[in-house]
């Protein structure tokens, strides 16, 4: 008896399950069952994406439309897909098939097109058709042609063969959205770039990075600076020349030597003195020594003055031997730049000839020997005729 | 005064057989010669005697100056005694000679003799004065003093300075002329002095004259 009470049970369940399955089936035809009301006022773009945001004029991109069914408990059929506009061509096939968006889900519908206009706001259309009705959604999308910028922004006022010079540029988007793979290339006949190929990566809207970039040049020549980065997937590109003109940098540092004094101590020369930057850069690493025919010697073969700032000046001292004919020594001053270029001044300093005589072998003065001795011999000689005449 | 010293000069013999005639030995005009002499070689040892302290003051403080005052001070006393070292010479020289005179007289004819030099010491001197600031003076410093080999270059190096080998060889010069233009008065004084022949006499002075110029001949070609 209790057993078949637990059967009964059972089986009214089952029937019960069965009723409400019956009733979901029946909700998936847009009209609620028991009103006959129909729910696709409930379906709506809930979201819009641009891929780029922003368009270039000709560029290739993707729109997503998202569609959202708001309905708690109905579900909707959802036909024909389309996306139109006369500035946007459209690539990619619409939806054609229908298919079921459950109650509260969500579809995204996405397009490739291509912007055919020229510069401006558009706003393309997409359409939906429901069961009773079609759903029009327009969004704002922009086509722009404002490429990035990319500017110099300190550079050498001259450059010199073969010395290292640091250009600092600036690349900065002006655009309304984020652009990729931004990379900056420097290249140029007789050019060594340092880099030659920098990766910036991203850049947002707005945003603007520093790009120091080094160049060695061996000739007069044209540097090309070529940026390229990518809308998307469409790839763009800005180019920049810049003329490799040799010359003398105006601004950079000039060591210059005063005060200069020469004494002897012992067989060494002693030199001392002041050393001014008389330029407008930085002077790095500033040393003097003293150039053949001078023989550095210790305890001051070289000097280091150190970094002179613009109108700074610094001491040195300097010991060095000569082979004793020298009446002038060269003394070199050398410094590097901020891009570690060396560079060298020479400048003469007097020394008196034959100080360091010791190795000075000239032979014996024939002039004054020869000239006394004819003095002599002329004394004598006079002498002995005078006697001998009063001998007579 | 001034007759005086143009007959020493020009006529030694005549001046010498008017001094003869003189019984004491006057002292007066050679001490006025050495003295003018003296005056003139302490300003050349001034100026050599400057370089030198120059060249050691780096060694130890105050040896400059305490080095061109004995330089002042030897240059002056040094005629003096070469003035008895020659006559001290000459002297012994013409014994040999069988000379007859005393040794005063010979000094005062040596005496006498000098008055070239003297000339030639202030041509020396004007000389010095051009070419002494043109020497650019090494300095030994106090670490040289333990080394006495860098010392020797030092001083090797002063001497070879192109204004002092220069100076060297004028002021050898003049004084080769000048000491020859003595030994030209002290031949006919010591005829005077000590009775001797002209030959004698010549020989007793050209001896030591031209061996001390052969010296400083050779002194030059080895400097």
């Amino acid at each position: 008896m209790k057993i078949k009470r637990i059967f009964t049970g059972i089986a009214l369940l089952l029937l019960i399950s069965m009723t409400v399955g019956v009733v979901s089936a029946y909700s998936l035809l847009n009209e609620d069952p028991v009103s006959g009301t129909y729910y696709t006022g409930r379906v709506f773009v809930s979201n819009t994406t641009f891929d780029p945001v922003v368009f270039f004029p000709g560029d290739k991109g993707t729109v997503t439309y998202v569609v959202t069914n708001g309905n708690a408990n109905t579900s909707i059929k959802l036909t024909h897909g389309i996306f139109y506009d006369d500035d946007f061509q459209r690539i990619s096939d619409n939806y054609d098939t229908s298919t079921t968006l459950g109650p509260l889900q969500t579809r995204p519908f996405s397009f490739t097109i291509l912007a055919d206009g020229p510069e401006g706001d558009y706003y393309p259309t997409f359409t939906m058709s429901l069961y009773d009705s079609n759903l029009n959604y327009k969004s704002l999308v922009q086509i722009d042609n404002t490429p990035l910028e990319l500017t110099v922004v300190d550079q050498p006022d001259a450059y010199i063969q073969g010395k290292k010079k640091t250009i600092n540029m600036q690349v900065a988007n002006p655009r309304k959205n984020n652009v990729r793979n931004v990379i900056l290339e420097v290249s140029g006949a007789g050019i060594t770039a340092t880099p030659s190929r920098t990766f910036v990566g991203d850049l947002a809207a707005g945003a603007k990075v520093p790009v120091n970039v080094s160049v060695t040049p061996d000739q007069e020549t044209t540097l090309n600076l070529h940026l390229t980065y990518d809308n998307g997937n469409n790839p763009h590109e800005v180019s920049l020349n810049i003329p490799i003109n040799f010359g003398v940098d105006k601004k950079q540092a000039e060591p210059v030597m005063s005060n200069i004094q020469v004494t002897a101590t012992g067989t060494t020369y002693r030199v001392t003195g002041d050393v001014t930057n008389a330029g407008l850069e930085t002077a790095n690493a500033v040393m003097v020594t003293a150039l053949p025919p001078a023989v550095p010697e210790d305890p001051y073969k070289t000097y280091v003055v150190q970094a002179l700032k613009p109108d700074d000046f610094g001491s040195f001292e300097i010991t060095f031997t000569t082979d004793g004919k020298a009446t002038s020594v060269p003394v070199q001053v050398s410094f590097k730049d901020s891009d570690g270029n060396l560079y060298n001044t020479v400048q003469n300093v007097t020394v008196p000839d034959g100080r360091i005589s010791a190795s000075k072998d000239d032979g014996p003065p024939l002039v004054p020997i020869i000239a006394a001795l004819v003095i002599v011999a002329i004394f004598v000689g006079g002498w002995y005729f005078y006697l001998r005449k009063k001998k007579q | 005064m001034f007759r005086t010293f143009i007959d020493i000069l020009i006529r030694p013999g005549a001046f010498f057989s008017g001094m003869m005639g003189e019984k004491e030995e006057s002292f007066k005009w050679p001490l006025v010669i050495l003295l003018a002499g003296g005056i003139v070689a302490a300003g050349y040892g001034y100026l050599l005697g400057g370089a030198t302290g120059q060249m050691m003051s780096g060694a130890v403080p105050g040896i400059g100056m305490i080095v061109t005052l004995f330089s002042v001070i030897g240059a002056f006393i040094g005629v003096f005694i070469f003035w008895l070292v020659w006559t001290a010479v000459v002297f012994v020289l013409s014994m040999a000679f069988k000379g007859d005179g005393s040794f005063k007289r010979t000094l005062q004819v040596i005496g006498y003799g000098y008055l070239p030099q003297v000339i030639g010491s202030v041509i020396a001197l004007i000389v010095a004065i051009e070419y002494v600031p043109k020497i650019v003076v090494p300095t030994i410093t106090s670490a040289m003093m333990q080394d006495p080999a860098a010392m020797q270059q030092v001083t090797m190096s002063l001497m070879r300075d192109p204004a002092m080998m220069e100076l060297t060889q004028i002021t050898t010069l003049i004084t080769i002329v000048f000491l020859l233009w003595s030994a030209n008065i002290w031949i006919f004084g010591l005829q005077h002095a000590r009775k001797l022949s002209p030959r004698d006499a010549a020989l007793c002075v050209g001896i030591p004259v031209i061996a001390y110029i052969l010296y400083m001949i050779y002194s030059l070609g080895v400097s």
